[in-house]
């Protein structure tokens, strides 16, 4: 290649695997987010602050104090749990961008019981048999909204992207029509659960939050040490070699879809249980898409998810607080946020590849 | 070479950055000094105030209502020397992220919170127990005076008085039309594009359509409703209906401003609700009504700084100056309109007029004797207190949040 004379700029060369070194690989990581946050300055500095305050602020507005950070942890919550439903689907290699409607569902689910049961459950506490009957009925309902698309990929191999995407507008529809038809309180919304309906808290915070820590543990050991996480890793792999190995493919996607929905089920059981206290079609709120990058961040590694989701619950409270405390707009916000995750999903990139770029004098030199 | 310019560029736009974060600085520990100096003489009082929006102040009607409200009653409240430090939430939807919202102002020190719309009240309410020294006040809403809390509060307007005097304005132009021969006297209608079938529509256009049949007995109406509070579409195309239908006056309760440009494109005319719309339908806009917000922001804050305390409910009228009505458009309005318009706002502001009053309507036929205003049971029918009497239905009398649901003889709903 030497002895080219029109070589491009910069090439891409594909790393041989752990030809880095864990301390270059987060290096790289770290990086994208110092690189993220300059370039989020150019945002903060068009509105007039001065960045270094504004990200102070954030930090102070989602950590500084109880309350706070309360309200962190509790945007954190179906962050967690949705990118756990969605990690065996991805590990499997089946992009199921449908946990926004598979959420909507579960929350369809939880709120029909509640609604139907309610009255059977007087009093002014949480009331536990009714939160378990909600929470099965969400798991049923956002699995079977998984399993569909799961079905027909396994049986007609349908584009499992464009089918859980429009699976997505379909329920959010159904809810819109339930809010402003049959479920109607006034104006267009839903009556508030009764208080049997409502998540207790602990530690000021719905207990939505226990149950997505248990899920974790549940996932990794999934994932990790049992026949069916195997199963879903050697399908990602390899289908090919699945198949040969004897496994029936379509019926581990089913199952694995149903399993996913189901937990994206509990996480609108979470959602509208825990938070919200009522239905709404903008219940999932777009945690469906991103706790996609949840999962990608994470390498689909439970633990690491949880870190993750803690540091967007961070990212959005602190945002929420930019815009209160220096009269920033809500966009600036937002793109800094969307800086930040773009620049970390990027950095995997430099991960994978290394740019080399044209010789100049015979020395070939390689830049991160 | 144009890539390497472009890395060049941004590793300047870099480096440029790092300047500028230093250079700010300074500039910005001097700024908390500025806000934070005890004002001279001691007599200025600051106040934190919370104002949460549906929308922002882009939406051109609902917020940015709001907007200008809280724009004047800064100034007025200047002038008597209370200093208040705004903090807005924009753009908040009615879940969740509301709760936050409220819990957020309240542990920023807002020592009144505002919230903006119908649909934040729920969350509303499950903050404000926490922060018993702070108010709260759910604008255009009715759980206050049910609720045990006392630091709740509502606020409304008494609105229907803007819509009658709309409809005063309305009908004589239908009657200019009638006298010119260009409309046959028995087809004077209204048409009226309504968002939903509840009490404050309701309120809203019967109380217009009494306004237009003060003036015009004949006169008829056509309610047409989308059930949605903003749906740019479904509003224009009620309002094409209406006009197709037979309606030379549009009016509607919805946040957008496409109804007033169907009308002029149908050669109807239009009155128009929280914003004057004039500018969007020059030769169909007669005149509008809108709540000016700023009469009880300042009577709230100023209460909450005094230490004083401020109404569970709230609600003032066109005699309080928290009903206005926005410019008349008298290059197209009938003549003599302006002049009616005075003698009918006297009326109303010295209570000679009636709004509601029983005489002057009928349900199937029969004089009205019995309402009840609030609904004590959450059923959506109104269970206690008499609104009826001394001649009239009292409309925002029992609580802030207009509660006139009845059917009133010579208004058709079309759905």
């Amino acid at each position: 290649m030497d002895d080219q004379i029109k070589s491009p700029l910069l090439r891409l060369d594909k790393r041989s695997k752990d030809s880095l070194g864990p301390v270059s690989v987060w290096g790289i990581r770290l990086g994208s987010i110092v690189f993220a946050l300059l370039l989020g300055c150019i945002a903060i500095l068009l509105t007039g602050n001065s960045p270094i305050k504004a990200y102070g602020t954030m930090i102070n507005g989602a950590l500084g104090s109880a309350v706070y950070r309360q309200q962190t942890v509790k945007k954190a919550i179906p962050l967690l749990g949705c990118a756990l439903a969605i990690a065996p689907c991805f590990k499997m290699r089946f992009w199921n961008i449908g946990a926004e409607g598979q959420i909507t569902a579960g929350a369809l689910a939880a709120t029909f019981v509640a609604r139907l049961l309610s009255s059977s459950f007087p009093g002014d506490k949480p009331s536990l048999p009714l939160l378990l009957l909600m929470a099965l009925a969400a798991l049923l309902l956002g699995g079977l909204w998984g399993l569909i698309p799961g079905f027909f990929k396994a049986k007609w191999n349908t584009n499992e992207t464009l089918f859980t995407l429009m699976m997505n507008y379909i329920i959010i529809g159904v809810v819109a029509w339930l809010q402003a038809g049959p479920w109607e309180a006034r104006q267009g919304r839903i009556a508030q659960f009764a208080p049997a309906a409502q998540l207790p808290k602990v530690a000021g915070v719905h207990c939505g939050w226990i149950i997505v820590l248990a899920l974790v543990i549940l996932v990794h050991v999934y994932m990790k040490h049992t026949k069916h996480g195997y199963e879903i890793a050697v399908i990602g792999d390899s289908m090919r070699t699945a198949q040969y190995a004897g496994m029936n493919v379509g019926r581990i996607m089913m199952r694995t879809m149903f399993l996913s929905g189901a937990i994206s089920g509990l996480v609108g059981f979470i959602i509208c249980a825990g938070a919200n206290h009522t239905l709404a079609k903008e219940i999932a709120g777009g945690v469906g898409f991103t706790s996609i990058t949840v999962a990608w961040l994470s390498q689909l590694n439970a633990f690491a998810m949880i870190a993750i989701s803690l540091l967007l619950g961070v990212l959005s409270k602190g945002a929420d607080t930019l815009q209160t405390v220096m009269n920033v707009p809500v966009a600036i916000s937002d793109i800094i946020t969307g800086l930040l995750l773009f620049c970390m999903l990027g950095s995997e990139f430099f991960i994978n590849y290394r740019i080399i770029l044209r010789k100049k004098n015979g020395k070939g030199g390689a830049a991160q | 070479m144009k890539k390497l310019l472009a890395l060049v560029l941004v590793l300047a736009l870099v480096a440029a950055l790092f300047v500028g974060c230093s250079n700010d600085t300074p500039s910005e520990s001097a700024k908390p000094a500025e806000s934070g100096k005890p004002a001279e003489g001691g007599e200025a009082k600051t106040i934190k105030v919370g104002l949460i929006c549906i929308g922002d102040e882009n939406d051109q009607g609902y917020t940015y209502n709001f907007i200008r409200g809280k724009d004047v009653a800064t100034k007025a409240l200047e002038e008597k020397g209370v200093k208040v430090e705004w903090v807005v939430k924009w753009n908040v939807p009615e879940g969740d992220a509301c709760e936050d919202a409220n819990r957020e102002l309240a542990e920023a020190g807002c020592k009144i919170i505002f919230n903006n719309s119908y649909g934040f009240e729920d969350y509303m309410l499950k903050v404000a127990p926490d922060y018993p020294e702070i108010q709260f006040v759910g604008c255009t809403n009715q759980a206050s005076w049910g609720d045990s809390l006392k630091n709740t509060h509502n606020a409304f307007a008494n609105i229907y008085e803007g819509r009658y005097l709309a409809g005063v304005v309305a009908v004589m132009k239908l009657e200019e039309l009638i006298e010119k021969g260009e409309l046959e006297k028995d087809k004077a209608v209204i048409g009226y594009v309504g968002a939903f079938p509840f009490a404050e529509v309701k309120s809203g256009y019967t109380a217009y359509f009494l306004g237009a049949r003060s003036v015009c007995p004949s006169v008829t109406m056509k309610v047409q409703f989308v059930n949605n509070w903003s749906d740019a579409t479904a509003e224009s195309n009620a309002a094409s209906a209406l006009c197709d239908a037979g309606c030379k006056m549009i009016s509607q309760h919805a946040d957008n401003s496409t109804p007033a440009t169907v009308a002029q494109s149908k050669g109807a005319f239009f009155t128009s609700y929280n914003n004057d719309m004039i500018s969007v339908a020059p030769e169909a806009c007669l005149i509008g009504t809108r709540i000016d917000w700023s009469v009880y922001f300042c009577e709230a804050i100023e209460a909450v700084v005094n230490g004083q305390e401020i109404p569970q409910d709230w609600s003032k009228g066109l005699a309080d100056g928290a009903v206005v009505l926005t410019e008349l458009n008298e290059k197209i309005a009938a003549a003599g309109t302006k002049e009616m318009l005075e003698q009918v706002e006297a009326g109303l502001k010295d209570g000679s007029i009636q709004v509601f009053d029983t005489n002057r309507f009928t349900i199937k036929g029969e004089k009205l004797t019995q309402a009840f205003a609030l609904d004590t049971d959450g059923d959506f029918q109104a269970d206690k207190e008499e609104a009826v009497f001394d001649g009239a239905f009292h409309e925002s009398y029992f609580q802030s949040a207009p509660y006139f649901a009845l059917d009133i003889d010579g208004i058709e709903l079309l759905n």
